[in-house]
């Protein structure tokens, strides 16, 4: 599967970022059944409820890790102006939506989804900014 | 950006895709510069140069 990549950076990124999404899961399984199974609380709680948020953390480690080992340098652009587009995108709606949930009493959105979301809107981007050089 | 590249590469018979295997390059990329959509590095463009055995001048050039 991974061997059908030709580019050996965006091969390891590829993988890199599976591994990540797979330890989030395991996390999230993990950090769910500590707080059914044991309530833990003050310090202890804190570092279990983070547990998801690390291998999040490291995918977007990796983002840059990938743009600094990328030697093509029009991939590597795609991909910067694709982030600062799911960066501004992301940026945009939860601004707008703080302010929808303060003045007009809008459903509070969980931050859990600025994650998901920032890959959405970069994907998004990524595809706009594609396009552009076809 | 204006390039001769697909001239040069006519020239030589090469593809895109051959062109980017010996610039070790993703043919996409080679696609954006040749349609002057993207406008390479200095070095990229040196790299050109050398593979073209030309200069730079020959074969970009800044006017519209």
């Amino acid at each position: 599967m991974f061997y059908s990549i030709k580019n050996p950076a965006e091969r390891r990124y590829v993988i890199r970022m599976w591994i990540m999404a797979a330890l989030c899961v395991l996390f999230s399984l993990v950090a769910a059944l500590v707080f059914r199974l044991s309530h833990p609380h003050n310090v202890v709680a804190y570092l279990v409820g983070v547990l998801p948020a690390l291998p999040i953390i490291g995918a977007l480690v990796y983002t840059g890790i990938y743009l600094a080992e990328e030697t093509d340098e029009f991939q590597r652009n795609l991909l910067v102006q694709s982030l600062l587009g799911g960066t501004g995108g992301i940026l945009a709606v939860i601004t707008a939506w703080g302010y929808l949930e303060d003045f007009a009493r809008a459903p509070h959105l969980d931050l859990i989804w600025v994650y998901p979301l920032f890959w959405l809107f970069a994907g998004i981007s990524y595809v706009l900014v594609r396009a552009r050089y076809r | 950006m204006k390039n001769r590249l697909r001239v040069l590469r006519a020239e030589r018979d090469w593809s895109q895709a051959d062109l980017a295997h010996r610039l070790e390059v993703s043919r996409q990329s080679v696609n954006a510069i040749e349609t002057g959509k993207f406008d390479p590095s200095l070095p990229l463009a040196f790299k050109l140069a050398r593979l073209f055995e030309t200069t730079i001048e020959a074969i970009f050039s800044d006017e519209n």
